[in-house]
Formats: structure tokens, sequence, C-alpha cells
């Protein structure tokens, strides 16, 4: 059975395998193979924020990048999009890749400033600005709902919330959907839209787990108790800073700024800044792609851009800060492990009336991560250890997925398995939990879900069942029980098709063709004996035409004879062409020959069943052994038994019954009807 | 369906018993005939599909909403959408600026934006009802921004597609249609518009509008480009202010205005609509941080106030093209009559539109009799008047004012998807005072909530005034805009305008020519094609040159019947017969032989819910067959090759060739191959190894079953 499964080419074979490369039981580098009915596929191409290097990679080197047929990528985040460049330049990845237009957009600034940070700080460098450059040639943009068919495999992206141009992807192989949500919020903030549910119910869906089983606070609460936070520490003299990634939810927290700021004229003195060349230049992308936010920002636009802030300044650098008093921070990165909103943290925390606000979510490992738990210490970029005094506090704007949403989403899709990536291992098993929890009191529900780690690959069956549509003259009228039916199956895309040679052209862009041949030979010998050796090599000869000489043999090759010259002419067929050869060897023989002595027209091949008789004995008892065919067998009763099953031959009929096996019956029916074809002349066998 | 004429896009396309209206355009002169048919048909109409958003594609929607009441799902692409609808408000005000215009109002336009559902390209879209089983999918088309190739699909197999006015050429700002993906659709509706015609190439019509505009500007003169509003316009705005930006093209010292009542809400739009452009655009934006519709030169404005600010020598790009209504009609009154302006046409109109006229008689018209119409306000006798009756109904109407006034305040912020549909509204209440967008009238509207009573008299006032006064024109002169509240009235004088200025058409339509149209019909392969909107003789033309099995020229009205009988039905394939086949590459797409038996079984491997199984049990399977029982077939040869393409392949194995007379010789002149007609080759030679070395190759080439 094994061998069997083996024997089946990838590319029918029913097994979808999903093997995580990177974000299985981890945040970062998200990088997910898929394969189907051999088509690869990989969801998003990240790094991992914590570690540096070739370390921060997905795990590529165990896959073959040159099989992949198609790469997407959901958002322009780093742990989605960082490993880009690197897969572009130092891969043979030959495939296609797709991302949306403003995620295309903000990726190419965002990677270009992930290089000169890297640069700065003196990492071992993934790959240059010119990578960068290069894959912005190579990747290929797609709209929203737009659907995209690459080899067979078809995609569309929806709206997934999170930051701007964030998609979801919907893939379709030969009939098995499976959703890929990337990083998705179901909750409509003020510029971006909640994500959307598709209308088609997936087999598979994969999913990011980041938030586990926990439950966010509402919006409404957490922007009073942002803004409550910054209001209280700048009215008590104190500095705040915000460490932000520069591109996401940094937007949605300065319009929120932004808004306070203008209803609460108090605080008009205290300077907002925003310290990311980046996100200033992104500007232009958040003014061209409105129509992936949503409509309230689409409706505003028009009037006046909530992208201009009146409160908020950008600063261009440390240097260019002039720390004399309150002010708001946002500085990136988001999780401080250097730059510029550490090197802020680092001259800022010793003082208790300043305080820092964790908006975003925080890889392990990171300062931001390690000041949750509420040291009394830490350490600075250069070793050096100060004491924690200013506050601290984690307030949640993350645009990711928690319980109560995730819950919600996979109830109203309702696949059947559940595969989670992108989240720590204890939020992952207990999200596991918490769901198989969920659906154990529903035993009509199908789900399974899965959480494995990196490289671990998930195995899943999906009987596809495979129908053909038969059309044109073929589908006259309707099948019948029992009829057999003969044409060509097309294949195309995972779709089948049933066809008349005749039809094809109507239907495909197949064209059915026809080569004739035509071979001139040499020929200086009688025509008499040529047409002697015809008849002994085909049985019967037809005259065309007596005076010039031109014979049909098989029915199929014509020859002319002319002067010194035969044109052998036919139409060119496997079987034809064999026949052409036989025609040509014997008309390369015939000019070697001398007239033959015996009258013509009483030769020719004839067919014998006596000899026909003895050979098949002769072949049974090769197959079988000398016991199967009994030593007195004759032509109307004939018999062979084989592991005491007895099979009937029909001889003249060469029809074998054995109702005891039918395997036995089809052996020996294969058998006779062979050895016939090979025995008789071509004339008895009907072409 | 109509053909062998110029009318605009407006076709029945009925699949079984679901009716879908394809484009619903109508002429810039609302020829009353056109409406009458599908006044007709209004009720059996289920869903319309719209190709691009100019007045020759959706003119008669609002009027079929709003008036006939025709209520079923509109499809269009986004900019479809936005642009459709600046289309509209600017005809709207256009008119309403000249004329008492009562065909529709711009709530009609509204209702009809409301109801349209909105698609991305290749997002292919169900339909319910009695449309199941059908979807469409929106194709790009060129042409104008967010143009569209429709595809209609039925049952998966039956496909049709919809193509006019495509445009096969990358432009500056839009990528070509992808028309070319298409192959052997079973029905392909198209338009025959421009196959007797060939177009400039672009460098040179490109070339041919500057230096008419500089020698224009330079000898002082102004220039006017009539322009759509919201369509071809963006190719050509663009192109100047590139063109301008250009210091070695020596504009940068004139002017360049672009004029029409929704200017700024269409250059807004397409700021926002870069993902819809071509490559090159979305590239400045991805790229340079750049947004091409950020005009560096092009300046924008709503009026002529606006435009008086800004200094001759200028270029004026105004709408509508047609030159029926609209700042360009008001321009080429003002400008035609100096030698040294010239009017440069963009894009031909519908018979019978004065830009026509003067297109189709370049040089010939000297002199022309035009009515000059505007709408003034008010004054004297007539104002008087109006006040009076305005107060004896004042009272009457109070409550209804009310009302409307609410509704007004709650549609504001709320009711629409796209916040600056709310503006042209308002200009339209204020229709005497060309309105500039950026002019915050939401205050006044709120602080004299009696204005807004007095102009909605207005409307229903208007009406009957100006019949009286349509008579006695006079000339009103233009201070009084200053008050607002005064009533207005239509006024229409005859005048006669000599043409002394320059006169031009320089063809950026946008649009596939003849030959283009040719090759790509030849290239679909549609196995039947209805030519709709064209010359006899150009939709003649078409014909000839494309092999399809039928091909319908409808006139207008006809109904044709190109159902075909379909045979198909739906087999199950056994794994036992998949198995075992052995499938080889032919084009895109992997052929086998395949003999099977039909069997009728309740597999009873499907372990999927049962009522599913139970709709299963009655299919088809196909099974493996006995041996015996398996006939014998003829070989078949599948593909179709070029003998230039073979003759790369022989060169690649070393076999040199050469072309004479149409047949590709090889091996010293030994071998010959010829390609007789569609899918047949003949190959010819003396016996020798070469023979059946190129024979091999030859074999390669075919998927062999």
């Amino acid at each position: 059975m094994s061998r069997r499964k083996e024997a089946i080419p990838a590319e029918e074979s029913d097994q979808l395998t999903i093997k995580p490369l990177g974000a299985g039981q981890e945040v970062g580098r998200s990088c997910i193979l898929l394969e189907f009915k051999g088509k690869k596929i990989l969801l998003d191409m990240g790094i991992h924020p914590g570690l540096t290097g070739m370390d921060a990679l997905p795990y590529i080197d165990t896959i073959e990048a040159s099989e992949i047929d198609l790469l997407l990528i959901s958002h322009f985040h780093l742990d989605h999009s960082g490993a880009l460049p690197w897969f572009f330049a130092k891969t043979s990845f030959k495939g296609r890749c797709f991302m949306t237009h403003a995620t295309k957009a903000v990726y190419r600034w965002l990677l270009s400033d992930y290089i000169k940070v890297s640069n700065i700080s003196t990492e071992q460098n993934l790959y240059t600005e010119a990578d960068l450059e290069a894959s912005m040639l190579k990747i290929e943009t797609l709209d929203f709902h737009e659907e995209k068919d690459v080899g067979g495999i078809r995609f569309r992206a929806y709206h997934a919330g999170h930051v701007l141009g964030a998609a979801m992807f919907m893939i379709e192989i030969a009939g098995v959907k499976i959703l890929y949500t990337g990083d998705f919020s179901r909750q409509e903030d003020r510029h971006l839209c909640a994500a959307e549910i598709p209308a088609v119910r997936p087999d598979v869906l994969i999913t990011e787990s980041t938030y586990g089983t926990q439950i966010h606070e509402k919006r409404e609460d957490r922007e009073s108790r942002f803004t409550g936070m910054v209001h209280d520490i700048v009215t008590k003299g104190g500095r705040c800073l915000i460490p932000v990634f520069a591109l996401g939810r940094a937007q949605e927290l300065l319009l929120i700024l932004d808004e306070y700021w203008g209803q609460h004229s108090e605080l008009h003195d205290i300077p907002i800044y925003y310290a990311s060349s980046l996100a200033k230049k992104c500007m232009s992308v958040y003014q061209t792609y409105v129509n992936a936010m949503n409509s309230r920002i689409q409706k505003q636009i028009a009037i006046s851009n909530p992208f201009v802030f009146k409160h908020v300044s950008n600063l261009k650098g440390i240097d260019h800060f002039d720390d004399v008093g309150p002010c708001v921070i946002m500085a990136s990165p988001g999780m401080m492990q250097s730059g510029l909103s550490r090197e802020l943290f680092e001259s800022w925390c010793t003082d208790p009336k300043n305080g820092v606000i964790i908006a975003g979510y925080c890889v392990e490992g990171t300062l931001a991560k390690h000041i949750q738990s509420e040291p009394d210490e830490i350490a600075t970029m250069s070793g050096q250890r100060l004491p924690l005094k200013m506050r601290v506090a984690n307030i949640s704007f993350s645009a990711h997925t928690d319980y109560q949403q995730t819950s919600e989403f996979i109830r109203a899709l309702q696949p059947r398995h559940v595969i989670l990536v992108h989240g720590e291992a204890n939020e992952m098993s207990r999200l596991k939990a918490a769901l198989i929890r969920e659906y154990e009191t529903m035993p009509e529900v199908e789900i399974t879900v899965y959480n494995p780690r990196n490289t671990t690959s998930v195995e899943l069956t999906f009987r596809g069942e495979k129908a053909a549509k038969v059309m044109g003259s073929l589908a006259v009228h309707k099948p019948v029980e029992g009829e057999v039916l003969s044409g060509v199956l097309v294949k195309r895309n995972f779709n089948y098709h049933l066809l008349a040679p005749s039809d094809l052209a109507t239907y495909t862009d197949i064209q059915v063709s026809q080569i004739t041949q035509k071979l001139a030979v040499h020929y200086s010998g009688s025509v008499s004996t040529l047409h002697f050796l015809l008849l002994q090599l085909a049985g019967h000869v037809e005259k065309m035409d007596e005076v010039k000489s031109s014979f049909r043999v098989f029915d199929v090759i014509d020859l002319t004879v002319d002067k010194n010259m035969i044109t052998v002419e036919w139409k060119g067929s496997p079987v034809n062409d064999m026949f052409a050869d036989a025609v040509l060897v014997t008309i390369l023989r015939a000019e070697t020959l001398n007239e033959p002595s015996v009258k013509i027209d009483d030769y020719g091949a004839k067919f014998e069943w006596d000899k026909f008789k003895d050979s098949l004995v002769e072949m049974l008892r090769d197959m079988f052994g000398e016991a199967a065919v009994p030593k007195s067998v004759t032509k109307d009763d004939f018999y062979v038994t084989v592991d005491d099953k007895k099979a009937i031959i029909d001889f003249y009929n060469l029809k074998v019954t054995c109702e005891e096996d039918l395997t036995l019956q089809k052996i020996l029916q294969t058998a006779v009807s062979r050895l016939y074809n090979s025995l008789a002349p071509i004339s008895a066998i009907q072409m | 369906m109509c053909c062998f004429d110029e009318s605009p896009h407006c076709y029945l396309l009925e699949i079984d018993d679901f009716t879908i209206l394809l484009d619903c355009g109508w002429d810039e002169l609302f020829s009353v005939n056109l409406v009458d048919s599908l006044k007709q048909n209004i009720n059996k109409i289920d869903a319309v599909l719209i190709s691009y958003p100019d007045l020759l594609h959706l003119g008669a929607l609002p009027y079929a909403v709003g008036k006939l009441g025709l209520n079923c799902p509109i499809y269009g692409t986004v900019p479809v959408h936005k642009m459709g609808q600046m289309f509209m408000y600017d005809w709207y005000l256009s008119r309403y600026d000249s004329e008492e215009f009562a065909i529709f109002d711009l709530d009609d336009v509204d209702k009809v934006f409301d109801r349209m559902t909105v698609l991305k390209y290749n997002q292919t879209i169900a339909l319910k009802g009695k449309g199941y089983g059908i979807t469409i999918t929106p194709v790009p088309a060129g042409h104008m921004i967010g143009g569209t190739i429709w595809k209609i699909v039925k049952d998966g197999e039956e496909d049709i597609v919809y193509a006019v006015d495509y445009n096969h050429k990358k432009e500056r700002h839009l990528g070509c249609c992808e028309l070319e993906k298409v192959t052997r659709p079973s029905l392909l509706i198209t338009d025959a518009y421009n196959m007797l015609y060939q177009q400039p190439r672009r460098s040179a019509r490109d070339e041919s509008l500057v230096v008419s505009i500089l020698a224009t500007l330079r000898s002082q003169g102004n220039v006017l480009l009539a322009v759509d509003t919201a369509g071809r316009v963006l190719e050509i705005s663009n192109l100047l202010d590139n063109i301008w930006h250009n210091k070695e093209a020596g504009l940068f010292a004139y002017n360049i205005v672009l004029m029409s009542k929704v200017a700024h809400n269409v250059n807004e739009f397409a700021k926002s609509s870069i993902e819809w452009m071509s490559d090159r655009m979305v590239k400045s934006v991805d790229d340079a941080r750049n947004n091409p519709f950020q005009f560096r030169s092009v300046k924008l404005c709503h009026s002529f106030e606006d435009l008086k600010k800004i200094p001759s020598p200028k270029v004026v790009l105004a709408s509508m093209p047609d030159l029926e209504c609209g700042f360009a009609r008001d321009l080429f009154v003002m400008w035609c009559g100096q030698p040294n302006n010239s009017v440069i046409f963009t894009q031909r109109t519908s018979p019978g539109t004065l830009a026509r006229y003067l297109v189709d008689n370049l040089g010939r018209v000297l002199s022309l009799q035009l009515d000059v119409r505007s709408r003034a306000p008010l004054a004297g006798k007539e104002l008087d008047e109006y006040l009076q009756t305005k107060k004896q109904k004042a009272s009457e109407t109070m409550e209804y004012e009310e009302s409307s006034e609410d509704e007004d305040e709650i549609s504001g912020p709320v009711g629409h998807d796209i916040m600056v549909m709310e503006e042209p509204r308002r200009q339209g209440k204020k229709p005497h005072f060309p309105v500039f967008p950026f002019h915050e009238e939401k205050v006044k509207v709120d602080e004299y909530g009696e204005v807004v009573k007095h102009e909605d008299f207005l409307i229903v006032d208007g009406v009957e005034e100006a019949e009286k006064d349509i008579s006695d024109a006079q000339e009103e002169p233009e201070e009084d805009m200053e008050i607002e509240e005064i009533p207005t009235k239509c006024m229409s004088q005859s005048k006669i305008l000599k043409l002394n200025c320059n006169i031009l058409y320089i063809d950026f339509e946008g649009r596939s020519d003849g030959p283009s149209i040719e090759r790509l019909v030849f290239q679909v392969k549609p196995r039947r094609l209805i030519i709709v909107r064209g010359s006899q003789e150009a939709c003649e033309k078409l014909s000839a040159g494309c092999q399809a099995e039928n091909i319908w020229m409808p006139q207008k009205g006809d109904h044709i019947n190109a159902t075909i009988e379909r045979h198909i039905y739906q087999l199950l394939l056994k794994d036992s017969i998949l198995k075992d086949l052995m499938f080889k590459k032919c084009r895109e797409s992997e052929v086998a032989w395949v003999t099977g038996q039909v069997v009728y079984d309740t597999g009873s491997t499907d372990i999927e819910k049962s009522d599913v199984a139970e709709a299963k049990k009655n299919q088809p399977h196909l099974d493996l067959v006995d041996y015996n029982l398996i006939p014998s077939h003829k070989t078949a040869f599948l593909n179709d090759i070029k003998l230039s393409d073979f003759k790369q392949i022989l060169g690649k194995n070393g076999i040199p060739s050469e072309f004479i007379g149409g047949t590709l010789r090889c091996c010293g002149g030994n071998i010959s191959l010829q390609r007789l007609e569609t899918g047949k080759v003949s190959i010819e030679g003396t016996l020798s190894e070469d023979y059946f070395k190129v024979r091999d190759l030859l074999y390669e080439q075919y998927a062999i079953i």
C-alpha cells in the first residue's frame, strides 16, 4: 500500500501539508509553507525582531526555495516581510510574490529604514539597499478582493485591519480553501476597518494567536486610560515616552493624541514629538491609499487630511531635541531594543516624574517586555546598571485579535481545521485548549486545532472529488450505465474536461494537428518484385492506379513508383510510422532481389488457429507452470487452472471467463488478446 | 441592441430569463428615442453593468433610476463609481447653468450611485436569485480610469465577454486592457467604432499638441482644450503638467488651468486612486513618494471668478467636450473671435453636437449661429413679482420645508460613502454661484436657515419664470453675482459668431484603433461575435477579419438569439482511472486519452453529510473498463506549431534551416516543412537519417495521445 502511495505523483496526492518555518509557537519571523497537489506556497517572509543576522531568518534552509510557486505577504511589519529582499537575492526562488499596494509602498521605506538601523548597530547585514530595490521590481500587487490565479492556485485578499494594507489571504487549490489571517483585528479603529469575515467557508484556517486567551479592554476604556496617563504625567511636569513601531499603530496613537490635544487647550504648550523620519516619509502613502482605510477616513480626507497633525511636530533626531520640560515623545523602535526610544528611556528612567507607556506587543527578550515585570534596575546599552524609577504602564493598542474576536471569527467561518501560528508557546496552547473546550459540547461541529512547532508539519487529507465536465459531441445524450466513454481528458488548473478530439478546438485553445509525411526513396528494381514483397508484408495490397503503378498498403501508406524513385506518403502517427518503416525496409530489400518465381496473387499471409493454440498453450505454461494447462485441451474446450481456480477460454471469441477470480481473468484476458494481436496478420486485426 | 451608428452604448443581454443591461449611455443631446426602448424594457432589467464613467456609458442612469424607476443592482468598479458621479454632477451643473434642466436632478444622480455595487478588477461576484449560476468579473480595459471589460460566465462554462472602447496601449496614467488574456469566449460583444481609423503615434500626437499650444501662447493667445469631466482629462492634465514642468519645453511661464464644476474633487479622487493606474504611476508613489496628480503647474478653477485671477495667455482645460454646455462652451464663445486663440478638441462627441460639427468640418466653418445661454439673477420688476409669489407660498410650504431641512442635516454627515457627494448637491441649490468646493457653505446653511427655503423655492418657481422670460432675453451685468439670495432665470440669445481662432482636433480618446482591434479580436478567437456601434463599413470590415462561427451585426432594437445548444454534464473521475493516466503537457493544460465506463454508483466512500451524499448518488462516475472493451482510437496530435518557432528549435539542435517561399528547408534542402493550413503540417524529404531526426523534433512539439 505504501508503495502505491509513492507512485501517486505529488499533484494527484490528497495530502495538504502545512509547515511553519517561523512563527510556529513563537512570535516573529512569520513564514509558513503550504503544500498541496504539488503546489508550494509560502505565507509571509519575516525576520525575528529579537534575533540578529542569519539567526533572525525563518528556517528556509529546510526547503527548496526554487520549488516555491507563490509567496504572499500579509502586511509590511518586519516580522512578516523583513526577510523578503534576502529571499529574493540570496535564494533560488523564482516564483511570484504578491502583496497589496499599500503594503508594497510602506515596505519600501520601512525596510530601507531597517537597513540603515542595522548598519548603525553593525549587525550582520542580511541584504543591502540594492537588494531591496531589486525586490521592488519582483513584487506584484493585488487589490483587496481581486482574484488572482497563479498556475491553478487561486487567491484573493481580504481586509485584515491591523495596519494599513494588511490582508488575509484566501487560497484555493483544487477546491480546497485555506484562509491565512496574517495579523488581524476584528475591531474597527480610527483609521482602519475591522477584519472582514469572508463569505466563503475555508476548510483550513491558519490564524495568529498572539494574545491567546486574553481579552482586550474596550476601545473607549483603553483610550481614556492612555490619554489620562499621558495627561497625568505631563501636567506633573514629567516626560512621557511612548516607544512605538514607526508605522502602523503609531498613526493610530497620533490620531488619538492629536484629537485629545485639540480638545484640551491647557495642554497646547506641551509639545508632542514624533521622532521618526520614516513615518514622515510614509505619510504620502497614507494619503494615497485611502481606499484601504475605513469609510470614516475616506469621508474626512476630502475635507482635510486627518494625517496632517495640528499638535504633533516631527523630531529629526535626538540632536534636535531640547530636553527642557514636560513633553510627549513617540519614538521607535517599539520594543526599545536600541535606537532613539532606548536612548530616551535610559536618560529618563531614573526620574519618577517621567513615564513610559508600552502601547504595542512585546516579544520575549526585549527591554520593553523586561520592564513590564517591574524590575528595580535595568541594564543600559553600555552595560551600566540604572535604577528604574519612572512609571511604567502597559496599555495595549496592538491591533491583534483577542480571544473573544478569534472565537467569534472561528464560529462564523466554521473551518474544519484550525492551525495556530504567531503566538508564544504558552499562549498558543492555552488558546488551543480554550477552543477545544468551546466545541466540546458541540459534537456536531468538527473542529481540530493544531499548534505546530517550527519545521513540524501538519498533514491533512482532503479527498477531493475529481469531476470532469463532459462537453460537446460526447455529451449529446446523458450518460447511460455501462456505457464506454472515450475521449481526451484535458486538465487545466485542477479542472478536468472530457472532450472528443474534434471538439478540442471549440472548447479549448488546443488544436488537433495532422502531420503528413512524404519520403522519396531511390528504387531501381522492378515493380512486381516490390508488389510481391509488399504482399508478403501486409497480406493485402491495394492497387490504386494501374498505369502509374501506385499502391496502398495497410490502408494508410501510399506508394507511387516513378522512374527511379518511390514516394511514400502517409499521415503521421506512431502506428502509421511503424508501417511506413516496414514498407521502407521492404523497398530497400526489393531493390536487392531478383524477380520472384511464385505467382504473386496466391501469396498472402493466413492465420492458422492451430498454430495459435500451440503458442497459447506454450505461453500459458510459461506463465503458470506445466500443470496449469491440461494436455488434452482442444480449441473448443480450453481451460486453465491456476491455484485451483478454473478459467475458461472461449477460443474463437478470445474471451476469458473466471468467476472465482476476477484478477486472474483480467490477466488471462490481457495475455490472450496480446498474443493474438502479435500473431495474427495485420489485415486480420481491426485497427 | 444597436449597430451601424454612433448612438451610445446600451444593450440588453438575456441569459435564460435573467436580463443584464450592458451600459446605460446617453448622448449629449438627450435624444428621446434612445431612452424610449429603455423605457419599454425597464421592468425586465435585473442588473446593470457599467464599463466607463462617462456619459456615453452611464449618462442615462440618473434618468432611468430617478424617472423610470429602474430598481436593480448596478455594478461598476470603484473609479467608475467615483468618477461617474463627478461626470453626472458636472453634466447636470453645466446644463443647469445655462438652461432650465429637468430631465434628472442631483438627487437622481445620488440615487444611482448609492445603489451601485463597487467592485475591484478581477473580483468575481456571483449573482443571486434569478441570476443564480451567473458570475460577473470586471477586467481592466484601459481608456478611462476604472474602465472595464465585463466577463459574464454562466454555470462556469458559457462565457460572454463585453468589451467596448478598450485601449490596448499603455498610456501615461493607465495600463492597457487585458483582453488578450481572454481566450475563446463563447460570445464576444464588441464595437467597431474605431475600425476604419488609424491612430498617429503617441509621440507625434503629443508633439503636435505641444507645438500648437506653444505657438498660440507665444502669440499671446489663449488655448481652450475641450475635455471631459473625469475620464480622459486625467491623461491630458497629467501629460501637460509634466510638459510644463520640463524646463526645455519653455511653457513654465504660462498658466495652465483645469476648469470644471468638480475639478477639485476629480483631482482628489485621482490622487487616491493611484492603485487603479499604470505601474508607472504606482511606482512614482512608491519610490519617489510623489503623487503624479499632485499637480505642480496645473491650477484648478471652478468659476469664471477664479479664472479671471489667472493672467492670460493661458491654457484652459474645460468641460464639457461637446461644447453643448459647460465652461468650455462659454469660453468658446468668448475666445473664438480672436485669431490668436486656439480651440483644441481631444475627442469626438456624438453627431449633432457643436464640437462634432466643428471637428467634422475642420477649417470649413467660418461663422456660426449659436444660442448663447446663461443664467442670470432676476432684477427690477421680475424680482418684485418673484418676491410676491414667494411670500404667498412661504406660509403654505413651511412645514414641508422644515422637514426637508431636517433631512438635509441628517444626510450631511452620514448619508454617503463618500463625503464629497454632499458638496455638489449644495452647488445645485445655489446654481447661480458656481461654487468653489473649498468654500465652507455648511455654516451659511446653518446660520441662515431661510436661505435654504428661498432657494428650494427657486427651483420650482424658476421654471415658470424662465418660460415667461425666455423670449425677451437680455444681458445682465455679472456683478449681481455677489448677492446670494437673488433668484435667477435662464436666458438665451442667438448670436452669430465669427470663427477666427484656430480649431484643431488631436486624438486623445485612448481607444484602440482599427488594426489593433482586428488583431485583438483575431487573437481572442471568439466562437461567436456580436458587433455593435460603428459604421456599416466598419462593422463589416471587422466581421470579415474574424473567424467566429456566428457573427451578428444587430440594428437598433434588433433582437438576436445567440443561444446555442449546450451539451454538458458532469462526471466524477474515479481514482482508479486517474492513477493510470499519462498526462502530457500541451500549452497550459495537460492532456491524456481516457477510456472508461459510466457507472452510477452510490459511492460509499463519501464521508460527508448524508444530504450531500444523497445529491451525489445520482452522479455518474467514470470507472475502469475491461481491456477488451477499450476501442482503439485514432492518434491525435495536439497543439499547433508555427514554423518560425520550429526553425528556432531546429537551430537549437544544430540543424540550420531557412524559409524559401513559405516552406522551411533544412539539411541542404533535402527536407522541407510546410504549414498547409491551421493544424496541418507536411514534412517531405529523402530517406535519410536527418529526416527522422527532424521528424522526432517535430513530434516533440506535440502532445501525442
